[in-house]
C-alpha cells in the first residue's frame, strides 16, 4: 500500500487525522495533508475535506488550535503555513501567518528581562533572541520555533519577499544558541542546573531542517551529530526528522530500518522524506 | 494505543464519584482552629524488596490486598514516571514493577487495567517506552498502552487554584477512570525537591494541547501547579518504585541510589511525605506539600504507617547544594 492509500484509509469522517486511530488532531492532520500534497493529492476531495476541519480549528486572532473542543490556537499554526498556498491559502492563510509572526518566547518579553534584571540575575544568552513557544504566554522552545522559521521562509518564498528575514534571522539565532553540548538539540533546555544535557533525534532533526542553508562552522558539527543519531535511531519519526534534515544540507542519509507503531505521522513523515530523498523537500519548496 | 472513549464526566463515574471511591483519602478532611488535621491521614506502608524481581508480582498483590483496594469490576490506570532513557542512570519507573501492578489489580478483579502516561520531553511516548523496556516487558504493551499526551480531552476547571490556573485540558481516559494509580519513582528534583507521586501527575497534562515540555505549569508555578492537580485527584493510589531510587541532580540527570523499598497509600499526601522522609528529606520545606496540605499537617504521627518503620529503610539522599536546606535534621543537628 502507498503512503498516500494509508492515509487515506485512516482519515476520520469529518475530514482530519488523528495520531494513532482516535479522533482528529490539528497537528497529524496537516502532516498528512502535507504528505498527500507529496503524493500529488493536494487537489483530491480527501485533502479538501482535510482543510475544511482544520478551519474548523482556526480560532477568530487567526491561529489554530490542537483541537475542535480547544480554544486557544498554539504553536501548530506554523504547520497550517507549511501547506501549499493553493490547498491552505487566502484569508485563513494570512491570519496565520500573523498569527505566527505575533508569537514569542515569553522569557524574551521585556517584562520578564527587567524581573530578572532587578533580581540580579543574568539571563542566559539565548534569551537573547526571539524563538517561538508551544502555548502562548510561556517559553520558546526548539521544535515550535523550527517549524515557525520554515513556515514565515515559506510565507516570504511564495511572496517573493524578504519581509521576515529579520524574524527568521533571531529564529536561527535562538536555534544556534540552543544547541547541546553534543552538538545536536534536544527540547531546549542545554542545561539542568548547570549540568549538561543531552540531545534528542528528533528535535536535532527538525531544527537542522530549519538551519537548511546555513554555512556556520556549528551546524557542520550538528550534520555530524545527525548523522550519529540516525545510525543508533531505534524511532521511526525521529529517523525520518533526522533524514529531512540532513538532506536539507546535502548529505545523503542512510538509515537503518526501525519498528513502527502504525502511526499517522510514521506514515505522513515516511512519506515525506522519501519525497525529499527522490528531490522533493516540501518544507522547503514555495 | 486508545483514546477512543467517550468524553466523560470527570467527576462521576458510573454513580460513584471519584472522590468517594476510596473513602477518605482526604475527602472527609477535618481541622481545628489551627488548621491543623484532627484525624490521621490514611495509612502508608513500606515494603522491603532489594530487586525487580519475581518476587514484586505477590508483593504488589499482598499491598493491594492490605490496603484494602476495592476495584472489582472497575477501571484502572496505572500512572508510571516515564520521562528520558538513558542507559547510564535510572529515570523511569521500573517496567516490571508496573507489569506486576498490571497483574495484581487483574487479578483482584478490575474489569480494565491501562497503563498511561505523557511524558513532558520526548514527542514519540511509544519509542520511549520501547527503549525503557516497556515492550519486552509488558506482554503486548501497546494493547494496554495510552499516551495521554495525544488522548481524547475535556477541560476541567481548576477549584480554588492555589496556581495562576484556572483550568486545564485533561486526558478523558485519566478522568474517567475509576482509580487512578500514581506510580512514581523516588527521586529528587532540581526544583521541586522531591518527585514523588504528586509531582508524577504532570504527566496527565496533555503535550498535545501545552507542549514538550508543558511549560504552562512551569509559568503557573511548579509547586502550586502540582497542589492544583493533587486538589484534582485527591485519591489517587500511590505506588512507589523505591527499590532504586535517584539522587542527586534528578529527576533525569541524577545517580541511582539503591533503597530497596514500595511505598504505598491511598493518600498522595502521606505517601510523599513519606517518601521524602525516606530520602532525608523535610516533608515540610517541600512547597507543594506544605501548599496541599498545610506544613503543620505533615508530621510523622498524623501518618499511619504499616510495614517497615521509616528509620529502618531511610537512606540520606545526597542533593545539589541548593537543595541542603531541605534535609531533614540528623540525630543531635539543631534543626
Amino acid at each position: 500500500m502507498s503512503y498516500s492509500e494509508d492515509l487515506l484509509n485512516r482519515q476520520n469522517a469529518d475530514g482530519g487525522w488523528g495520531y494513532h486511530g482516535g479522533g482528529s488532531w490539528t497537528e497529524p492532520t496537516c502532516y498528512a495533508l502535507l504528505a498527500l500534497a507529496a503524493g500529488d493529492l493536494a487537489g483530491s476531495g480527501a485533502a479538501r475535506r482535510g482543510i475544511d476541519w482544520m478551519a474548523r480549528c482556526q480560532r477568530p486572532g487567526g491561529g489554530l488550535a490542537p483541537r475542535e473542543s480547544v480554544a486557544e490556537s498554539t504553536w501548530l499554526t506554523a504547520l497550517a503555513l507549511l501547506l501549499p498556498a493553493a490547498l491552505y491559502g487566502g484569508e485563513d492563510r494570512r491570519g496565520a501567518g500573523n498569527w505566527v509572526l505575533a508569537q514569542t518566547g515569553r522569557e524574551s518579553g521585556w517584562i520578564f528581562r527587567l524581573r530578572l534584571w532587578m533580581l540580579g540575575a543574568s539571563p542566559q544568552d539565548s534569551f537573547a533572541f526571539d524563538g517561538w513557544p508551544w502555548f502562548p504566554g510561556t517559553a520558546a522552545w526548539v521544535i515550535p520555533t523550527a517549524l515557525s522559521i520554515l513556515a514565515l521562509e515559506k510565507l516570504d518564498r511564495e511572496a517573493g519577499t524578504s519581509h521576515f528575514k529579520n524574524r527568521i534571522a533571531q529564529g536561527r539565532a535562538f536555534l544556534l544558541a540552543r544547541r547541546c553540548k553534543d552538538g545536536g538539540w534536544n527540547h531546549g533546555s542545554t542545561k539542568a542546573l548547570g549540568y549538561d544535557s543531552d540531545s534528542y533525534p528528533e528535535a536535532t532533526g527538525i531544527a537542522l531542517l530549519a538551519l537548511h542553508g546555513s554555512r556556520e562552522a556549528d551546524v557542520d558539527r550538528a550534520v555530524g551529530r545527525g548523522e550519529q543519531h540516525l545510525t543508533m535511531c531505534r524511532s521511526s519519526e525521529a529517523a525520518n526528522w533526522l533524514k529531512l534534515g540532513l538532506l536539507a544540507h546535502g548529505r545523503k542519509p542512510d538509515a537503518p530500518h526501525v519498528p513502527e507503531h502504525g502511526t499517522t505521522m510514521e506514515t505522513a513523515l515516511s512519506a515525506l522524506a522519501d519525497a525529499a530523498l527522490r528531490g522533493r523537500n516540501l518544507f522547503l519548496e514555495s | 494505543m486508545t483514546g477512543r472513549r467517550d468524553p466523560t464526566n470527570p467527576e462521576g463515574v458510573g454513580g460513584l464519584t471519584r472522590r468517594q471511591w476510596l473513602g477518605g483519602a482526604g475527602a472527609a478532611l477535618a481541622l481545628d482552629g489551627c488548621g491543623r488535621r484532627t484525624e490521621k491521614w490514611s495509612p502508608v506502608s513500606i515494603h522491603r524488596i532489594q530487586t525487580y524481581s519475581e518476587d514484586l508480582y505477590d508483593l504488589v498483590r499482598r499491598v493491594i490486598n492490605e490496603h484494602g483496594v476495592n476495584i472489582r469490576g472497575k477501571r484502572v490506570v496505572l500512572k508510571p514516571n516515564l520521562v528520558e532513557f538513558d542507559e547510564r542512570t535510572v529515570i523511569n519507573t521500573n517496567p516490571k514493577l508496573v507489569h506486576a501492578a498490571l497483574e495484581a489489580f487483574r487479578a483482584a478483579g478490575a474489569a480494565e487495567v491501562r497503563v498511561a502516561e505523557g511524558p513532558g520531553h520526548r514527542r514519540v511516548t511509544l519509542d520511549l517506552a520501547d527503549a525503557a523496556g516497556y515492550f519486552s516487558t509488558i506482554p503486548r504493551f501497546e494493547s494496554v498502552f495510552t499516551d495521554l499526551n495525544l488522548d481524547q480531552i475535556t477541560r476541567t476547571s481548576l477549584v480554588s487554584p492555589q496556581s495562576r490556573l484556572r483550568s486545564l485540558y485533561l486526558p478523558n481516559t485519566v478522568l474517567s477512570c475509576d482509580l487512578l494509580v500514581s506510580m512514581p519513582k523516588l527521586k529528587t528534583h532540581h526544583w521541586a525537591g522531591a518527585t514523588l507521586g504528586m509531582k508524577n501527575l504532570f504527566g496527565v497534562v496533555p503535550g498535545g494541547v501545552y507542549g514538550w515540555p508543558k511549560n504552562v505549569l512551569h509559568w503557573a508555578g511548579i509547586d502550586e501547579s502540582i497542589a492544583d492537580l493533587h486538589r484534582l485527584f485527591p485519591t489517587v493510589f500511590t505506588l512507589v518504585d523505591g527499590i532504586v531510587g535517584m539522587e542527586g541532580n534528578g529527576p533525569i540527570q541524577g545517580t541511582a541510589r539503591p533503597t530497596g523499598v514500595i511505598v504505598a497509600g491511598a493518600s498522595p499526601v502521606a505517601v510523599d511525605a513519606t517518601c521524602c522522609r525516606i530520602m532525608g528529606l523535610d516533608p515540610a520545606r517541600i512547597g507543594y506539600l506544605g501548599l496541599a496540605a498545610g506544613a503543620q499537617n505533615l508530621d510523622e504521627e498524623l501518618i499511619p504507617q504499616a510495614g517497615e518503620r521509616i528509620e529502618s529503610v531511610a537512606a540520606r539522599f545526597s542533593v545539589l547544594p541548593e537543595l541542603e536546606h531541605l534535609r531533614l535534621p540528623q540525630p543531635g543537628e539543631t534543626p
